[in-house]
């Protein structure tokens, strides 16, 4: 066993990660931009001139704006030359305290940012969508204009800084600090409808379940600081490698139990974020918020944030010997789970929620097959095609007076006005379900292939699972995409129709305005070329390959040239997979053929006797056409595009009604989310409230005296001594003069 | 007469007292400003008078003034004059500030009886 | 001698703006007569600057606790003047507006604004105190003008009323502590108070230390008490802040309380905390990291009952000053917390003087907003000072109703707030010392003053509100203090670490290297430097 000293300074002097340079002042921009558009919303909500126009989303989606450019910037200073480099912006210190010299007897947290391509690849999709979500919101918030519109913007832009904070943060504390950030603007904004009860009960249910997964993130920063005595990114990771190191010489009882359970912990954290089993339930209730929150928050980037969470500590991770495995299966079974309770729901929204938390799984899924990179080309493309799915459920909301069952809306496209919408939504949906060739297929399509190539507790078990949920999916996405977009034009407006006139005997959609549509149009473009970073830098894995292979965490885990020198069985891969931008690198992620993958020294996981890096993409393809199919047979209308195998002449579908009976009590436990909410009930607030019953009872026999009289205690005493306080001069002097002598004498009697 | 007081002697010697007369040291200085300060504060406390209570801090702070400057002798130093003379400065400060006040005060009750003043309570 | 004039800039500034103020305010035009807050405002700056830039004053007791001060008095003390300003002479100027001509009798301008700044200046020259004599000066520097600014606050005759109590309970304080001072001086032979922790500790190796000394120590602390409204000489506090005008309360919650909790702190540094606290005689020297027994125990107790005394009392009122002022008991109780821990412990978060004298920087800052909320309310002419006045403040007038709710929120301790990270420290240092039953007894009051913050914070934001709104005063500097006052209740925490470092820095006593002599004392007393530098 080596030394562990001897590989420390190895890697640091490697991979160069031991002091990273510092990077350009200007980014911290970035961050405090959105905060300087939040108090300016403040300000707004205060100057009843300014209240009453729309000033407080321009200045979001202006400042916004200039957050975005400046992190293309940023990406061009960090990434020019050969490899992306990782850059420190200290804006300040902000808790520095320190009870010796020796490291581990220093807390330092300083408002500093850790700037390497992760960061910025993250911080892209995040400014970037926010301008353009918060542009899409100043139309569709518009009736809302006063109190309201200045509430939503200056949350909006709150929680844009806590999700900078918590993205660029060098140290856990900062990112901790973005965490709770990003959990309190989601709660303000799940129940920025605070009149309706749903709402309300929606933010607290969110709230709640973000607590329990909160609470393992602190524990698990913590024990970080504990063991390692430093929450610093810059200082943290040198620590973990000499672990790396064990575990790549296959001496894993080298590693500390304690290193082991911190990734639990985070780990805890991340599921209650990006909503897995079991703390997922918040979400589709989140859809209570404004559409624009569901698609920033709920759908492109806070529900990511566990996602970058592991990737950025991914390190950690490594070195657990259950960590990756429980991600791998946590992610798994929650986007079956999903999927199935997404294609039994009526409301277009909540299967987008279904669908998100669906296709969080897959992220996750991917970070337990380790391959980061697919989960983060994931979250990229995810982040587009969602927002825009979103979008246009939004739009068609807006329009429809509230309206979101598909059953009462049909042929949506070809109503005047909605043309944009339709296409929006027909790329948003063969992006989701996979369709050939789509930016989603390719995200999918890795994490999949690499689910057949790790070698893990039933990874191939878990592949298969994923690929049927890709067929699942594929079919509920296009379920609403035929039942709502296309067929005969139909619609009944929602409960909101009064809010737009007065009598709804006439009621008339009203088609999207220009920030809407070119939002929309925006978005659509940008999830096509989504595809296009695929094709860049190809060898490794893709521009956002690139990207996270550019990042110091993956850096450690890696090395140079390292991936010929495994003894681990389960590691190894570990680091073949990720072995990709030293000279070495052997070309699984190209998906060549299989004689040359064959040849490599690795031996890969097959698929079914073949390569699964080649096959793969021929594999999904058949199971997303496959959904996509069954959903035009289902639910199609007649004559579709030639393709002839729907029946729908109107709003229902004879074909889909007809097949719920023989599929039993599977669809209605399906359209009831699995009874999960209910099991919740049942297992935890039942008890609870028995529990609390109980108690109660014993309360009031026994306790309820008790604790009354500690609660009064105060009072009873504040009446008592209130007389001296009696007003008059003499009271007080006599007061301070006993008192004086009270003192006197106790501290003569009792001490000299 | 002076058998008297040579007795009295004889009995403070004997509870570990210095002679009477014979020598002055701290503790009698000591002793006499502790009185002056325990008057100052009982007339304080008693009187109703707000001048009459003004003139009891006035004693109290005298008090420290005679303490200081045996203290001073007894360390062979000027530090403790000095500071009377700065105790001094202040008293008559204070004194001014209490004359200006009692007159506005008397001005609006037409006494100057401290009790008058006990609107707020509690 | 000469040298310290070095040091004294700031106070000089002050002292010379003063008396600019009292020429200014005395001019019968009303344009330069307006200049009198600009010029004292320019002033605490320029002084607060200086003070910083001068750096530490060698022959204090606390040689970095100087500029710290001083800058804190100085930048309080500006957020202060926000508040103070338009306080006096209000129908004097509306009379001259009108063109009614200059009542030179009735306007008290100069007075007012020169006496806030005198006593600033009596604030900053405690900060720079290395001897009795100076102490003692400064400190009634201090306290003399504010007994004229609460007088003279309103035309009430409540504000004579507290002028009356508190100038006359205020004598008898200062008589105290004069008094012990000078048995201190007797005990020890010198006014110095380097020169006193010499003979203090020589006296100690010796046998014991002089029960004349420890009895002038112990008085003087009492009395000094009477600033920082500890009981039992608090009893003034309420009376006195409901009577004056709430922007001279919000000047008296800060100004004589730092002053006072500077002088505890010069005083208890001539023993050190450097005792065993389990040895019997109770004054042991070197033996552990407490103050000597019988000031411990006397601060412990005053602690306690500060706290509780004012926690409960805070409980039962409805006027929003009374509430604030005995809350203001309960801060100085929970501050002698940190002044019984001490200051050992590199950490900043065991150091008890560091978080005391940042605690003091905090509840500055929070205190001013809560006042300038009351100062900024008017209901019939007079101020709105009942709780009522508070319902839905937030809807009506979302300033005040916001500034009132961080504000008491932060005093609260509630997380996140100044007030959080400002009480922390606390807790942490009383731990670190071991006083436990005083940190329970701590916690315990934390959780009593729940209770009437909760509701200061509850009534503007949660109720309806009732009647018509409060009116606002005419002087917006009170709104633009609130809302600085809760800005940096909220933003300080992103910068707390700054201003702890500070704090900490600022807690590091001078006296116990036992470099720091006068020449005479060391000629009489052999030094003792062993035994001392391992603290």
């Amino acid at each position: 066993m080596h030394n562990l000293a001897g590989p420390l300074s190895q890697v640091a002097s490697s991979a160069d990660v031991g002091v990273p340079a510092q990077g350009p002042a200007w980014a911290s921009l970035i961050v405090f931009l959105p905060l300087l558009a939040c108090a300016l919303c403040g300000v707004c909500a205060i100057v009843p001139a300014m209240r009453r126009t729309k000033l407080p989303a321009w200045i979001t989606v202006a400042l916004l704006g200039v957050s975005f450019v400046l992190t293309v910037l940023l990406y061009q200073d960090v990434s020019a030359g050969e490899h992306a480099k990782t850059v420190l912006v200290t804006s300040w210190e902000w808790f520095h305290l320190s009870w010796g010299d020796a490291p581990g007897q220093q807390f330092v947290a300083s408002f500093g940012f850790y700037i390497d391509s992760l960061t910025v690849l993250w911080m892209l999709f995040v400014t970037g969508l926010a301008t353009l979500i918060a542009l899409y919101a100043s139309e569709y918030m518009s009736h809302d204009v006063g109190l309201g519109y200045c509430r939503f913007f200056a949350a909006f832009s709150l929680f844009v800084f806590s999700m900078a904070c918590l993205v660029m943060g060098d140290n856990l504390l900062l990112l901790y600090l973005g965490w709770e950030g990003v959990g309190l603007c989601s709660y303000l904004l799940i129940g920025y409808f605070y009149n309706e009860a749903g709402a309300v009960a929606a933010a607290k249910k969110a709230f709640i379940m973000n607590r329990i997964g909160d609470l393992g993130l602190a524990l698990g920063i913590m024990l970080t600081f504990w063991h390692f005595g430093t929450i610093q990114y810059a200082e943290l990771f040198p620590l973990v490698a000499p672990y790396v190191e064990a575990l790549k010489a296959g001496d894993i009882g080298q590693i500390p139990l304690v290193v082991q359970a911190i990734p639990l912990l985070l780990m805890v954290g991340a599921f209650g974020k990006s909503a897995q089993l079991p703390l997922y339930v918040w979400l589709p209730d989140a859809m209570w918020g404004p559409t624009p929150v569901s698609a920033l928050i709920h759908a492109a980037t806070m529900v990511t944030a566990g996602v970058y969470l592991i990737a950025r500590t991914y390190p950690l991770f490594a070195v657990s010997e259950l960590a990756l495995p429980i991600v791998a299966w946590v992610g798994t079974l929650t986007a079956l789970l999903s999927a199935t309770i997404a294609m039994a729901q009526f409301d277009i929204k909540r299967i987008m929620a279904y669908s998100t938390v669906s296709q969080l799984g897959y992220m996750f899924a991917g970070l337990g097959f380790l391959t980061s990179t697919g989960a983060a080309f994931h979250v990229f493309t995810h982040a587009f095609f969602k927002a825009s799915l979103f979008l246009c459920c939004g739009a068609v909301m807006h329009g429809f007076a509230g309206q979101l069952d598909l059953r009462r809306l049909s042929g949506v496209s070809f109503m005047k006005g909605w043309g944009i919408v339709g296409i929006a939504m027909l790329i948003g949906c063969l992006n989701l379900a996979g369709f050939p060739l789509t930016a989603g297929f390719f995200s999918k399509d890795m994490i999949l292939a690499e689910a057949f190539v790790t070698p893990g507790p039933g990874y191939a078990l878990a592949g298969w699972i994923l690929l049927v949920t890709a067929g699942l999916t594929a079919y509920y996405t296009f379920r609403v995409f035929f039942r709502v977009f296309v067929g005969p034009q139909h619609a009944e407006p929602g409960d909101e129709v009064h809010a737009h006139d007065g009598h709804d005997a006439h009621f008339h959609p009203h088609a999207p305005g220009w920030a809407i549509n070119s939002v929309l149009a925006i978005l659509a473009v940008a999830s096509i070329l989504a595809a296009g970073t695929y094709f860049i830098e190809k060898e490794q894995h893709g521009w956002v390959g690139k990207m996270v292979h550019g990042s110091t965490a993956a850096e450690i885990v890696v090395g140079e040239g390292e991936h010929a020198v495994r003894a681990a069985a389960f590691r190894h891969d570990l680091v073949g997979e990720h072995a990709i931008h030293g000279e070495s690198h052997e070309p699984a992620g190209d998906h060549a053929t299989p004689e040359e993958a064959g040849g490599s020294s690795i031996a890969h996981g097959s698929f079914l006797g073949m390569d699964p890096h080649a096959v793969m993409y021929y594999v999904s393809s058949l199971f997303g056409i496959a959904g996509i199919l069954t959903a035009a047979y289902l639910h199609g209308p007649r004559g579709l595009f030639g393709l002839f195998i729907g029946s729908r002449t109107e709003a229902a579908t004879s074909r889909a009604d007809a097949l719920v009976p023989a599929l039993g009590p599977l669809v209605q436990w399906a359209r009831h989310k699995w009874y999960v909410d209910e099991l919740y009930d049942f297992l935890i607030v039942k008890p609870l409230w028995v529990l609390s019953h109980i108690f109660h009872l014993i309360d009031q026999l026994l306790i309820d005296g008790l604790v009354d009289l500690m609660g009064r205690l105060p009072s009873i005493g504040g009446r008592s001594i209130r007389p001296s306080q009696s007003g008059v001069l003499h009271g007080y002097a006599v007061g301070m003069a006993s008192g004086l002598a009270f003192l006197l004498l106790l501290v003569w009697l009792l001490t000299l | 007469m002076t058998g008297v007081i040579d007795q009295i002697g004889g009995m403070l010697a004997q509870a570990g007292y210095p002679a009477p007369m014979s020598v002055l040291t701290l503790s009698h200085y000591l002793f006499v400003s502790a009185a002056m300060f325990t008057l100052g504060m009982v007339g304080f406390l008693t009187r109703r008078n707000l001048i009459i209570m003004f003139l009891c801090t006035e004693m109290m702070f005298q008090a420290a003034g005679i303490a200081l400057i045996a203290a001073s002798r007894f360390w062979l130093n000027h530090t403790g004059q000095s500071f009377v003379i700065f105790v001094l400065t202040v008293a008559a400060a204070e004194a001014a500030m209490a004359l200006a006040l009692v007159v506005l005060l008397f001005r609006k009750r037409e006494s100057l009886s401290a009790e008058e003043w006990a609107e707020m309570k509690g | 001698m000469i040298e310290r004039i070095a040091w004294l800039w700031p106070e000089i500034i002050l002292f010379l703006a003063t008396c600019v103020v009292m020429v200014l305010g005395v001019s019968p035009r009303l344009a330069l007569r307006r200049q009198c807050a600009f010029v004292s405002g320019l002033a605490l700056f320029l002084a607060a600057m200086v003070a910083i830039a001068t750096g530490p004053m060698a022959t204090s007791p606390w040689p970095q606790m100087v500029p710290f001060m001083k800058g804190t008095a100085g930048f309080v003390g500006l957020l202060t003047l926000l508040v103070l300003a338009g306080t006096v002479d209000r129908e004097v100027d509306r009379d001259q507006e009108l063109g009614r001509g200059f009542a030179a009798l009735r306007a008290n301008r100069a007075e007012f604004y020169a006496f806030f700044l005198f006593s600033m200046t009596g604030l900053m020259l405690c900060a720079s105190a290395d001897d009795l004599i100076w102490l003692f000066l400064a400190l009634e520097l201090t306290s003399l003008p504010t007994y004229v600014m609460v007088t003279i606050s309103t035309r009430r005759s409540r504000s004579q009323e507290a002028g009356v109590k508190y100038f006359f309970l205020g004598a008898l304080g200062a008589a105290i502590f004069l008094y012990g001072f000078s048995l201190l001086y007797m005990g020890t032979g010198s006014t110095d108070l380097g020169a006193i922790s010499t003979q203090i500790l020589a006296q100690a190796e010796g046998g014991a230390i002089n029960d004349i000394a420890m009895a002038g120590l112990v008085l003087s602390l009492i009395g000094v008490s009477f600033k920082i409204a500890a009981v039992p000489m608090h009893f003034y506090t309420a009376d006195v802040y409901q009577g004056a005008a709430a922007s001279v309360s919000a000047m008296l919650a800060f100004v004589p309380k730092a002053a006072g909790f500077i002088a505890i702190l010069l005083l208890v540094s001539t023993v050190g905390w450097q005792w065993g606290v389990a040895d019997t005689a109770g004054v042991s020297l070197g033996a552990g990291h407490s103050l000597p027994e019988p000031v411990r125990l006397l601060l412990w107790v005053m602690a306690v009952f500060t706290m509780t005394v004012g926690n409960v009392l805070a409980l039962l009122q409805r006027s929003i000053k009374r509430i604030l002022a005995y809350s203001s008991i309960a801060h100085s109780g929970y501050m002698l917390v940190g002044v019984i821990a001490g200051p050992q412990g590199a950490r900043f978060i065991d150091n008890g003087v560091a978080a005391t004298l940042f605690y003091l920087l905090s509840y500055g800052l929070m205190n001013v907003g809560a006042f300038a909320v009351v100062a900024s309310m008017e209901h019939k002419g007079e101020e709105a000072d009942d709780l009522d006045a508070l319902r839905g403040l937030c809807r009506t007038r979302p300033w005040l109703g916001w500034t009132m709710v961080i504000c008491a929120l932060s005093l609260l301790g509630f997380p996140f707030t100044l007030g959080f990270f400002a009480k922390v420290p606390l807790f942490t240092s009383g731990i670190a010392a071991g006083e436990y039953a005083l940190v329970v007894i701590l916690g315990i009051n934390s959780a009593i003053a729940a209770f009437y913050y909760l509701r200061l914070a509850a009534l503007p934001m949660l109720e309806e509100p009732v009647g018509e709104a409060p009116a606002l005063t005419r002087v917006p500097a009170r709104i633009v203090a609130g809302v600085l006052s809760a800005g940096a209740a909220l933003g300080m925490v992103l910068v707390a670490g700054f201003f702890m470092e500070r704090a900490a820095r600022a807690a590091v006593p001078g006296l116990f290297d036992g470099t720091h002599a006068s020449q005479s004392a060391t000629d009489q007393i052999a030094r003792s430097g062993e035994r001392r530098a391992d603290e």
